[in-house]
């Protein structure tokens, strides 16, 4: 099959039986987020839905205003509005589930206990609000990081649902992700074979630390921008902690934190590994190969060089062609069109992006 | 140090005698200068080994670092010590050297640093009085000034008690370059 290079260059023969787009990064929201009370525990249930908001608030909104479903209910809350808005017109063979609200949120919670049970509550309704709507629609085990012991036990619990890809948190923390206190998740994750992806969001909501360390921004624009900054210290983390040593085939997915920024982070580790490697000996091989191995990254939001040849450099020099995904995030306002998002891309390089990539992740 | 040419068995490379044994004990290094190169000269362990002072990453003085181990892991999380006093750690991005073969500890097959030959030897009896601390092009060698002290000189006016011991005292450290 032959593909000319065009904007969102995907073209698929309907009868090859072969995917041409993956969307790695869809919000479904809840209609009402008092759906979740029966979901959670007869303890709870008294106590409703709670999570840490706002802290910044966007004046042009965060959902897309054309998003809403027919009804007025909440943008991204109408699996059947999804299909229509997003998986048909754009040919979208599977969308990634990628939770929010409370879900994102709940690792951001003071009390453990209910971050936990908020987790539960939210893929149980998933489950039956979502995943059993459309098949194209394939979930992720959404956990609470700051409890590891719940997180490991909430994979195993539903690892075995057909529809769900991949485990998630927000990316908010206290303390980096590569850490020893988080291994349970890890261990979880790579016995059930799936990946540990983290979504940008949460950043700085209570007891979290702030987007990045320079301290809180003043404004949504500023938080947003900054944004990375979180990543990649995550990512440093998880790296040079050794995860990806005691964990060799678990996948990290990094989702909305940008892209921009990894090739720098590759080189800074890899020649920081050459003086000081003394202080991560595990590591057998330079950091960069681990991340090309065990990490993924989703494109949005589309970093937007100067001249688009830019893009194509950034690509080359993280292996895009191993590592990144195409998302969308639906139905955000800072999503990405799946025909327009992206520049021209060579048809290898389009492949790989738009879904060889997550076919081999998700096992697709 | 001594400089002359020796033709056997040394390639057609020029002897310079870097210092006696005696100053150079298990676990030291000398920075000597050979016309126009700086090498390290160490002693891992009663053996010699000599390095380029120069570091392939940036031509930092490589020898002038600490003197050092390897850190492995036998388990992540875990730190084990091993080959102590065999590597050196450049004092600039600490990039580490095997001190035996000049190889970089974290790509040894790709990147290292120029090593030379050195030997211990019994100093050829000299009666020329020629001086010996300078090298043949006539530029003075670091660590010179001791040197004066030591070699066939130290052995003229007082007859050696014990002859064994004093050959083992006169042993010298030789590069060949
Ligand atoms: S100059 Fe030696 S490590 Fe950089």
């Amino acid at each position: 099959m032959s593909q000319q290079p065009r904007s969102g260059s995907r073209a698929r023969d309907p009868d090859d039986g072969n995917l041409s787009l993956v969307d790695c990064d869809v919000h479904p929201y809840l209609r009402d987020e008092d759906d979740l009370i029966p979901y959670l525990p007869k303890n709870f249930q008294s106590q409703g839905v709670f999570y840490p908001k706002g802290y910044w608030s966007s004046p042009i909104g965060v959902p897309r205003e054309d998003a809403h479903p027919d009804d007025g209910g909440p943008p991204g809350s109408d699996p059947a509005k999804v299909a229509d808005q997003l998986l048909d017109p754009f040919d979208i063979d599977y969308a990634i589930l990628t939770g929010g609200g409370p879900s994102l949120a709940a690792s951001t919670l003071p009390n453990t206990y209910y971050a936990g049970a908020l987790t539960s509550a939210y893929n149980d309704w998933l489950i039956d609000d979502w995943l059993s709507a459309d098949d194209r629609f394939l979930g992720s085990i959404s956990v609470a990081t700051q409890n590891p012991e719940h997180s490991a036990k909430e994979i195993h619990r539903l690892a075995d649902h057909p529809q769900m890809a991949q485990v998630i948190a927000g990316s908010a923390t206290r303390i980096p992700l590569g850490q020893r206190n988080y291994w349970p998740i890890y261990e979880a994750a790579e016995e059930e074979g799936l990946p540990f992806a983290i979504h940008v969001g949460p950043e700085g909501r209570a007891f979290t630390n702030p987007p990045s360390g320079a301290g809180y921004p003043n404004s949504y624009f500023e938080r947003h921008t900054v944004l990375p900054a979180n990543f990649m210290g995550q990512l440093v983390s998880m790296v040079l902690e050794g995860v990806f040593v005691e964990f060799p085939d678990l996948n990290f997915v990094m989702i909305e934190g940008g892209f921009g920024w990894v090739p720098h982070v590759l080189w800074r580790m890899d020649k920081n590994w050459k003086g000081l490697k003394e202080q991560a000996p595990w590591l057998e091989r330079p950091p960069s190969e681990y991340v090309r191995r065990n990490v993924r990254f989703t494109t949005q939001p589309i970093e937007e060089p100067e001249k688009s040849e830019h893009l194509l450099q950034i690509f080359e020099m993280m292996h895009a062609e191993e590592t990144v995904m195409f998302a969308s995030d639906y139905p955000h306002w800072d999503g990405d069109s799946p025909a327009h998002g992206l520049p021209p891309l060579p048809e290898g390089l389009s492949n790989a992006i738009y879904h060889e990539n997550a076919q081999e992740l998700y096992g697709l | 140090m001594t400089t002359n040419t020796n033709s056997a068995g040394s390639g057609g490379k020029t002897r310079h005698e870097v210092c006696p044994v005696s100053e150079l004990p298990p676990g030291k290094k000398k920075i000597v200068q050979v016309g126009n190169l700086t090498i390290g000269v160490f002693n891992v362990k009663g053996e010699f080994y000599a390095l380029a002072n120069v570091c392939p990453h940036q031509l930092a003085p490589l020898c002038e670092g600490r003197v050092t181990c390897e850190t492995i892991a036998p388990e992540v999380g875990e730190y084990e010590l091993i080959r102590e006093g065999e590597i050196i750690q450049c004092p600039w991005h600490g990039w580490k050297f095997d001190i035996a073969t000049g190889n970089s500890v974290f790509n040894p097959h790709k990147l290292s640093t120029p090593t030379f030959d050195v030997a211990v030897e019994t100093p050829p009896t000299d009666d020329d009085g020629e001086d010996e601390t300078a090298n043949e092009d006539g530029t003075d060698v670091e660590g010179s000034d001791q040197q004066a002290e030591y070699g066939t000189e130290l052995m003229g006016d007082q007859p050696p008690i014990d002859t064994y011991e004093v050959e083992v005292e006169a042993e010298v450290v030789v590069l060949y370059v």
